[in-house]
């Protein structure tokens, strides 16, 4: 097994919310004992539902958001260890909505530049030379770098986020539902421009996404979160085609692959997502859970290993039909 | 099955500082009894707008021209406001995207509901209150009854979008237009209100229109689609004529670049559509798409395409023969 570029070590993350007037605060995991590790060239999908910890764990990683326990490595170096400014030459984000995510007062190659000038890296002379290189490295024609954001379309706004977020050569590139916002036409486009950089610089992603379609398509390891924990980890052939959680099960069975043949999935998760303030005692999954007993309701389950396969539940195993 | 809804030659102009935007162009569709009609699209392809003409919801910027609008067999062409509002959200209802922006955040869901039947009919409160109950049963919420006290924000993203269907239903509408219903929602939910949807509307025999970009949606709920594009319609039929053999350039490539598990190698390249959706403003010539077309020739910038029916319902706007598509050979 080669080298892990990027590990976590039983992260946690604790945040006090207010529960009302006169109430006090109260403590919300958003992330809980969470371990993984990255080896590089490797594609780490993170999937789960909203509210599931997967933006704190990318908080977490970017270094805006300190660690409540646990630790996180990026090469080794502790990220505690760490300033800002290393973490930032080591992992850059690319984030959903290229709409929001660009100033719109500053020009393409301003923006595009913005990393080396705040880290203070090489000369004038450098940063246009290599604003023009990592323009042409994405596909984006080198004219456009004295145009603005609202000049450009959905599809190059990516681009440009995708070139702000290389031009320091990053080892790691945390990519937090990069196609979301953007038309189906185009996405294509931008999956095909990530899938081809990620081999030519030998990039390490994390993928963030809602959509697993996409996570299939580009993932090589996944990680399913649920209430801010890893219920299932695996190499992403092994999860989508035998998941052994009753979770990531309940997941895929929700995707609506564009088949006419096939009619609407009955996902049998009645009750709502819980609130990660009263999280559920036991099993956090129990009460959606299709197989819950009596020992889900009162023992959290440990991770049980097996090769390169990890699954918290106390019954794993392939989907029961019925 | 009588249309519930049919529309012909349908124009929307918007006039923004650039010039005039034609948002819709020569839209002609019927909805049936009973059936999930779906209009499917990119954003700016004009699909919600030609939902809000059909509510006679658009914005002051816009001018509609339309052949014919009827609706239940009454010429709603043009219908004044007045009217209009009486049709609105008792016959013909809208389901938003974003259920927190469509519902007030001030009053409760009880309130809300109940609202809609008292606004709309001559009914006591307590009966208002009954059939709001109802249908948040229906709708597949528990605790209706003390759910009628709570406000939006009390509620999840997954719930507020089952008041939405429930409001929605309260007069028993003969057609709901549902705009990207589950978009705003995570996957285990929409498949639930997608499920849910089609049940009330089927139990109801309520004509649906439902608008979605996600072919994934389209496909395992809809009966029959338009595929939209710059404004107009490039291709209609049933889902399973479209999907199995798409006619338009446009609709083959759409369905060939999103990843499909169990089809597309992961890893692999997709097959991308070049190029960006163009937005429709000044002088208007030829096909849209033919700037991004694999297939485009001389002809295509000539003229306007004309739609070709080959039956009743299964049309196309292309000048290449659907072989040519079918079998990938270029122009």
């Amino acid at each position: 097994m080669n080298h892990a570029v990027l590990e976590a070590r039983s992260v946690a993350k604790t945040y006090r919310v207010n529960a009302g007037m006169f109430r006090g605060s109260q403590a919300l995991h958003a992330v809980s004992d969470v371990s993984f590790s990255l080896g590089k060239g490797e594609v780490l999908g993170l999937v789960g539902e909203s509210g599931c910890g997967k933006t704190t764990m990318a908080k977490l990683i970017l270094g805006l958001e300190t660690l409540t326990r646990g630790d996180i490595f990026i090469d080794g170096t502790s990220i505690r260890e760490m300033s800002h400014r290393e973490i930032a030459r080591r992992v850059q984000p690319i984030f959903q909505d290229p709409y929001s995510s660009l100033n719109p007062r500053k020009s393409i190659g301003s923006i595009i530049s913005l990393p080396l000038r705040a880290l203070g890296i090489g000369t004038r002379e450098e940063w246009e030379q290599k604003v023009g290189e990592i323009m042409e490295r994405v596909g984006l024609p080198p004219r456009l770098r004295h145009n603005y954001p609202n000049q450009l379309s959905g599809g190059q706004r990516q681009r440009v986020a995708v070139a702000r977020a290389l031009i320091m050569r990053p080892e790691i590139v945390l990519c937090d539902e990069p196609t979301s916002a953007l038309d189906v036409s185009v996405q294509a486009q931008i999956l095909n421009l990530l899938i081809d950089l990620r081999e030519a610089m030998g990039l390490t992603y994390i993928l963030i996404s809602h959509d697993l379609a996409v996570v299939e398509h580009l993932a090589t390891k996944v990680d399913v979160m649920y209430l801010g924990r890893i219920v299932e980890e695996g190499p992403a052939e092994d999860i989508f085609s035998d998941p052994l959680h009753p979770y990531t099960q309940a997941l895929l069975a929700s995707v609506l692959t564009p088949d006419p043949d096939l009619g609407l999935p009955d996902v049998r998760l009645d009750a709502e997502y819980p609130n990660p303030i009263h999280m559920p005692p036991g099993c956090s999954f129990h009460p959606r859970c299709p197989r819950a007993e009596k020992i889900c309701r009162t023992v959290l389950p440990e991770m049980k290993r097996e090769g390169e396969r990890r699954v918290a539940c106390h019954f794993p195993g392939p989907a029961r039909g019925g | 099955m009588s249309d519930v809804l049919e529309v012909k030659g349908l124009n929307v102009d918007l006039s923004i500082p650039a010039g005039i935007l034609h948002a819709v162009r020569d839209v002609s569709f019927s909805v049936r009894k009973g059936e999930t009609f779906s209009l499917v699209g990119e954003s700016g392809c004009g699909k919600t707008m030609t939902a809000l003409a059909v509510m006679g919801l658009l914005p002051r910027s816009a001018t509609r021209r339309a052949e014919k609008i009827r609706f239940e067999g009454e010429d709603i062409t043009d219908a004044d406001d007045t009217r209009m509002t009486r049709i609105r959200g008792a016959r013909m209802t809208m389901i938003f995207q974003e259920p927190m922006t469509s519902l007030d955040p001030c009053y409760t869901i009880g309130d809300q509901l109940e609202e809609v039947l008292l606004e709309h009919r001559k009914v006591s409160r307590r009966e208002a209150r009954e059939r709001a109950v109802f249908l948040l049963e229906k709708v597949g919420i528990t605790a209706a009854v003390s759910r009628l006290k709570q406000y939006p924000h009390q509620l999840s993203g997954g719930l507020r979008q089952r008041v939405m269907i429930a409001m929605s239903l309260m007069c028993g509408p003969s057609l709901i237009i549902a705009d990207e219903p589950t978009t705003a929602l995570d996957v285990t939910i929409q498949a639930q209100i997608l499920s849910l949807l089609v049940s009330v509307q089927k139990e109801f025999a309520t004509g649906m229109i439902l608008i979605t970009h996600d072919l994934g949606v389209v496909a395992r709920t809809a009966d029959r689609l338009a595929v939209m594009y710059c404004g107009q319609i490039v291709e209609t039929g049933s889902v399973r004529e479209v999907f199995r053999r798409p006619l338009h350039p446009y609709t083959r490539g759409l369905m060939r670049c999103i990843p499909i598990p169990g089809k597309t190698r992961p890893g692999q390249k997709l097959e991308t559509i070049p190029g960006i959706v163009p937005t429709p403003i000044g002088e208007l010539r030829g096909c849209p798409f033919r700037n991004r077309c694999f297939f485009a020739r001389p002809a295509c910038g000539a003229e306007e395409v004309e739609e070709i029916w080959l039956s009743p319902g299964r049309s196309y706007r292309c000048i290449l023969r659907p072989d040519d598509v079918m079998e990938g050979r270029a122009a």
